[in-house]
């Protein structure tokens, strides 16, 4: 039977016949422990001696027998493993025999100790090098702030005394060493005592030469116990930072010097981020860009996606990502902005703080900004009446300044693997204020002067807003899949405002030119406005069947807005202040919204879909008075009740298709300004009155779409259509006085407008990785419905689109990325057939790098705008183009230099033109144009000097 | 006395587990007592995105940087689940599930087709990838790894293992392996196997991506090894190799990141 089995070891080499030559042998021994039974069921590896590669292997029988035949001379290491047992390994040794007996092999066992509280335990893997056993100790859990010596009290074997001398398998250590170096003198304490645990991977223990024989070089044969302590590799640590600073003159003669500094540093470990940013410039650069923003928000530069506790279609509510903002709006830091109109300086700087651990997460920051604005322009505009038309021509100057202060605090915490809650704090400290001069000319078709009005106002603003939410979610033990979630959110703004207006309002006599009607206006506003909301929602979800859930959520909020608004006259009487009832105003709005919901979701295999409905009521307590002191009150109760039915559909194809659609409806309130029942003349050529009959406007969207992309062949598809239909749409019906030229808007409700439209995307390779292109075509159809003069006019607007993008990467050393756009729209009107027009938009940009020797590059950025509109004449063309040379420095390439001219062709001359239905306008702004700077940039981790992406994912 | 003859039971039991190798080597078939050499492990399979797109070559470390202080605190999710069903004559590794979905399973995704299955008796492979756009049946015979045994063990799931390293040339990987001294069989996850033990443990390039064994079943598994019905377009190991070196140096070439249509 033995034989038998042993025959049965080799089937790995049964196909090969057994020959009778020297170079075959075959290895056979027997393998026990140190008490000489047998270890049956070993591993017996017979391994390549210089990289241990497996050769063969086998297992014992149950008496501990092996046996290898058909070995092929060699140099060969024999490796036998049991569980328990420290690995042994013997080198292979042939001679002229066909078999090689190696006897009873021992295998020593591993210290019960230590197999079973580091192996077992702890789970460290042990490493066995001749007689040293190591393992890492970052499985041994000491408090934060231990020494390595409470470290060692913990591990199998040692024991650590109370003087600190440390006894190892029975031996006092004698040695102590960090990375295999004395560390501090000789005594082992030295490093135990001082070093903190958490800087240590791994604990070595074994006996060492003494340092005599070392030293001499002769073995003394006496060993000394010693512990290695190995450090952990400081990778999960770093700090990094980028400081960029130019100088350079303005190419437009009278307008001063132009600089830029911009900085920032991090500092990270495992657990926490730490960084600072901070900007200056007067080169319209407003905010850090998304790669600054990142590299400032760390780990919390895009947590706001689970943020929103107003739940609802979709479960989570946080199906949008809100981020970012506009230049001077919101509660998030602004990213982007920039290359603006006009001239502005820039300051903007900010810390910010992550902790993140598996449970925690906290995010702390503060961000200060800051714009000062100079725009200076010309615009004029005509208004087409249906019979005829008048004309606008406006000088003006403008300084606007705003700053923000903007804290930020998060904390999401995972209680334990059913509980989660998250808190956040968005606040800001808004201050801006404007200073307007103006000087705005009428005239009648024939060129007529009809009036003139010069306009000094000044704005102020004080404004602080605080948004907190709290969201908590509970998952259930048993029944995987069923959760609940809850929020309560509130929400402040106070907003103090001051404005001046003074205005001179000259009207012309047609017939009389000598005939001037003055009208002088001195006014001074203050406002103050006070909201604030309470916000609360629930959400359930019940997994009712197989691949089927049961979503409900309910939406409770209230909402609360305090507007006092005192205007004082100072033309009247000399300079004192003489209160205007009929501009004051004050009112008081309560908002009661409430929602509940249902939907069904259903999901598998990639399959997604859900439909449901929802009932919403919105109710509207307002009390609205004229005057400073009123004594009664204008009372609006309105309340809307709206079904809202909601589907969508994801559908995960095989191969890297895609396909969705969707059908949601929209409801907005109309605002409070627009329902109540008041004329604001505050300028006295537009006058807007209210309409408390305003229902809401409901907003019906559906689209669908379908992607795919051949990672094989670098190709995609990309299609998409929508469709959305209003009913009751608020739009501003306008009357226009053909006398006096005074224009009175007051909102209404229309049902029918619509929009339609499509974009079909097609990218392939030209010639892989070196070219390729992307085309795409864009139709959209929309009919906009608007009275004018008590006539309801029809707007159809049919726009085509037509895209391509042609990136070229044909070397490391040359680069060009090229887009172009060419689009027609056509806008009908149906009351006005002759004023149906045409607009052409056409836009080439394109990106060229070029690599030169020495560490030199070449950037170049064209974008060409071409607008362009028969009707009126119009023919823009606007080529800006951006070109730049740098070097970078050092061996490191952490610096670089760079000489920019910033439109070279000297074009930004701010100019915009815009035709609506009943009027066609121009603007020309003086604004930042042509300028060169030298400017410097270190950067800790280095210049990137990639020239053939884009940027973007990866 | 209890204890030591549930020992002696063990003992036993691994001897024939010992001695059904033996026999099945001569043609012998003995499987009812076979428990030691058949069975089904569960492993959990983990990608560290941040780690793999920080070998791209074409990133600057600003970039790199950037996305690991972004990303690198949300990659402790689950992973995905995989199971391996092995006899001492073949295994089949393939998805635990047979969707993809998020904790609370509100959100469902299809899993690319994906299915190694390894024959150690005719040493034959089949293996079913859906990738690069297309769905690949791969059918050849057994390729041979190059692995080389380590001093280290270490317990996974219960089982004391054993390291043993190997490389990949295709994707340039560094293949870390576990493997159990207690399960006689060849078998292992993803691609790999050929070491004297089972393996419960692989890191594939220095912890890029994990795939650990989280439960080790020993039973009967013969319904379980049956192979399902898979379609794709024949292809054999060279091809396969060929296509995947092509498209690794094309996507670096091009600065893409190959490792989204391929698995890593």
């Amino acid at each position: 039977m033995r034989k038998l089995l042993l025959l049965a070891l080799l089937w790995p080499c049964m196909s090969v016949l057994y020959a009778q030559t020297p170079n075959r042998f075959q290895i056979q021994g027997i393998t026990a422990d140190t008490s000489s039974t047998p270890l049956g069921s070993a591993t017996v590896m017979l391994l390549q001696r210089k990289d241990s590669s497996l050769v063969n292997f086998t297992r014992t029988n149950d008496k501990g027998a092996f046996a290898m035949r058909n070995v092929k001379r060699g140099d060969y290491l024999l490796k036998i493993s049991y569980v328990g047992y420290i690995p042994f390994q013997q080198d292979i040794v042939f001679g002229d025999k066909e078999i090689v007996d190696l006897g009873t092999l021992k295998l020593k066992a591993i210290t019960k100790e230590l197999f079973e509280v580091v192996v077992k335990t702890a789970r460290a893997p042990l490493s066995i090098k001749g007689d040293t056993i190591e393992y890492n100790a970052a499985s041994f859990k000491v408090p934060p702030g231990s020494t390595v010596e409470d470290l060692l009290r913990k591990l199998p074997g040692v024991q650590v005394d109370q003087n600190g001398n440390i006894i190892a398998q029975g031996q006092q250590v004698q040695k102590v060493t960090v990375d295999g170096k004395r560390f501090f003198g000789s005594d082992p304490k030295m490093a135990t005592q001082n070093l903190p645990a958490d800087a240590i991977t791994k604990v070595q223990i074994f006996n060492d030469k003494t340092e005599q024989s070392k030293v001499t070089g002769v073995d003394d044969g006496k060993q000394e116990k010693t512990v290695n302590l190995e450090l952990k590799e400081g990778f999960k640590k770093g700090g990094f930072g980028k400081l960029t600073a130019g100088l350079g003159a303005d190419g437009n003669g009278n307008a001063g010097p132009r600089g830029e500094i911009k900085g920032n540093y991090n500092k990270f470990d495992d657990k926490n981020q730490f960084s600072v940013i901070g900007l200056t410039n007067n080169t319209n650069q407003t905010g850090m860009s998304w790669d600054d923003y990142q590299d400032f928000r760390g780990s919390s530069s895009f947590n706001s996606w689970n943020d929103n506790g107003d739940f609802g279609f979709g479960g989570g509510g946080g199906r949008y990502i809100i981020i970012g903002g506009d230049d001077d709006g919101g509660l998030s830091i602004p990213v982007g902005g920039g290359n603006g109109r006009g001239y502005s300086n820039n300051i903007a700087g900010g810390i910010n703080y992550n902790y993140n651990t598996k449970k925690i997460k906290t995010n702390a920051s503060y961000y200060y900004n800051s714009t000062r604005q100079v725009v200076d322009a010309v615009r004029n505009r005509e208004n087409f009446l249906q019979n005829g038309s008048f004309k606008t021509e406006e000088e003006s100057s403008q300084i606007n300044f705003v700053g923000n202060h903007r804290l930020a605090f998060r904390h999401e915490q995972t209680v334990d693997s059913l509980n989660a809650f998250i808190f956040t704090n968005n606040s800001r400290y808004n201050v801006g204020d404007t200073r307007l001069n103006s000087l705005q000319e009428f005239f009648r078709n024939n060129n007529f002067k009809s009036n003139e009005t010069t306009i000094n106002n000044a704005t102020n603003v004080d404004k602080i807003e605080t948004a907190n939410t709290l969201i908590y979610r509970l998952k259930f033990k048993k029944n995987k899949g069923r959760s609940f979630a809850a929020s309560a959110s509130y929400n402040f703004t106070n907003n103090d405002g001051v404005a001046d207006q003074k205005s001179l309002n000259l009207f012309y006599n047609a017939t009389d030119p000598t005939d001037v009607m003055r009208r002088m206006l001195d006014l001074t506003n203050n406002t103050g406005s006070r909201v604030s909301q309470l916000k609360s929602s629930l959400l359930f979800v019940e997994p009712f069947a197989k691949r089927f859930f049961w979503e409900s959520f309910v939406n409770l909020s209230y909402r609360s807005d305090n507007v006092d608004r005192d205007v004082f006259d100072l033309a009247k009487d000399s300079g004192r202040r003489v209160p205007v009832d009929s501009l004051s105003s004050f009112y008081k709005n309560s908002y009661n919204y409430a929602r509940i919901g249902s939907s069904v979701r259903y999901s598998y295999k990639g399959l997604n879909f859900s439909g449901g409905l929802a009932v919403q009521s919105f109710q509207i307590d307002g009390k609205f008075a004229l005057g400073q002191n009123p004594a009664s009150f204008i009372n609006i109760n309105r309340r809307f009740t709206t079904w809202i039915p909601n589907a969508s559909l994801n559908y995960d194809l095989k191969n890297n298709r895609y396909l969705w659609s969707g059908y949601d409806v929209s409801v907005s309130q109309p605002s409070t300004r627009d329902l109540q029942p008041v004329i604001d003349n505050s300028n006295p050529l537009i006058i807007r009155q209210g309409n408390p009959d305003l229902l809401p406007t409901v907003n019906h969207n559906i689209n669908f779409g379908y992607n795919m992309f051949n990672p094989a062949s670098f190709m995609n598809v990309n299609v998409n259509m929508y469709y959305s239909y209003n009913v009751n749409q608020v739009v501003y019906n306008q009357q226009v006085d053909p006398t006096t030229l005074i224009t009175v808007t007051k909102p209404v409700n229309i049902t029918g407008g619509q929009n339609i439209g499509s974009y079909i995307g097609f990218g392939f390779p030209i010639k892989k990785t070196k070219a390729s292109m992307n085309i795409n075509f864009n139709p959209g159809f929309s009919k906009n419905l608007t009275p004018i003069n008590g006539v309801l006019n029809q707007t159809n607007t049919d726009s085509y689109r037509f895209g391509t993008r042609l990136d070229l990467t044909p070397s490391d050393n040359f680069t060009i990325f090229a887009n172009a756009n060419w689009s027609v729209s056509n806008t009908r009107y149906s009351i006005n057939t002759g004023q149906n027009q045409q607009i052409v938009n056409h836009s080439y940009s394109g990106t060229m790098n070029i690599r030169l020797p020495k560490d030199f590059f070449i950037n170049s950025n064209l974008n060409y705008q071409i607008y362009k509109n028969e009707r009126f004449g119009f023919n823009q063309q606007v080529p800006i183009l951006n070109t730049s040379i740098y070097k970078i420095l050092g061996k490191a390439k952490k610096a670089e230099i760079r000489l920019s001219i910033y439109d070279v062709f000297n074009r930004n001359l701010g100019v915009s033109q815009f035709a609506n239905q009943n009027y066609v306008s121009q603007e020309r702004i003086q604004t930042l144009a042509r300028y060169g700077m030298l400017s410097f940039t270190y950067n800790m981790r280095g210049m990137n000097t990639n020239i053939k992406r884009r940027g973007g994912f990866f | 006395m209890k204890n030591i003859k549930l020992s002696t039971v063990r003992y036993q039991l691994r001897q024939s587990g010992f001695a059904i190798l033996a026999l099945i080597g001569l043609g012998f078939s003995i499987s009812a007592k076979a428990q030691q050499t058949e069975g089904m492990v569960t492993y959990e399979y983990k990608y560290y995105w941040t780690k793999v797109n920080s070998r791209l070559t074409f990133l600057s470390k600003e970039e790199k940087d950037r996305m690991k202080l972004t990303w690198g605190n949300e990659e402790d999710g689950p992973g995905t689940k995989m199971k391996l069903t092995f006899n001492d004559k073949q295994s089949i590794y393939t998805y635990f599930s047979d969707q993809g979905q998020t904790e609370d399973g509100r959100y469902s995704w299809r899993q690319s087709d994906y299915l190694i299955h390894r024959n150690f008796e005719q040493e034959k492979l089949i293996e079913n990838h859906e990738m690069l756009g297309k769905t690949y049946l791969l059918e050849d015979s057994l390729m041979t790894y190059n692995w080389r045994i380590q001093n280290q063990i270490k317990d996974v799931a219960g089982y004391v293992c054993m390291k043993a390293e190997t490389f990949d040339p295709i994707k340039n990987h560094k293949i870390t392996a576990w493997f159990a001294q207690d399960i006689p069989v060849s078998a292992g996850p993803e691609r790999y196997f050929g070491l004297p033990g089972l393996i419960l443990e692989l890191d594939i390039n220095d912890g890029d991506v994990i795939v650990a064994a989280q439960k080790v079943e020993l039973k009967n598994v013969d319904k379980e090894l049956a192979l399902p019905k898979m379609k794709g377009k024949k292809i054999k190991n060279n091809d396969y190799d060929q296509m995947l070196k092509k498209h690794i140096f094309d996507s670096i070439k091009a600065q893409r990141n190959p490792y989204w249509s391929i698995r890593y």
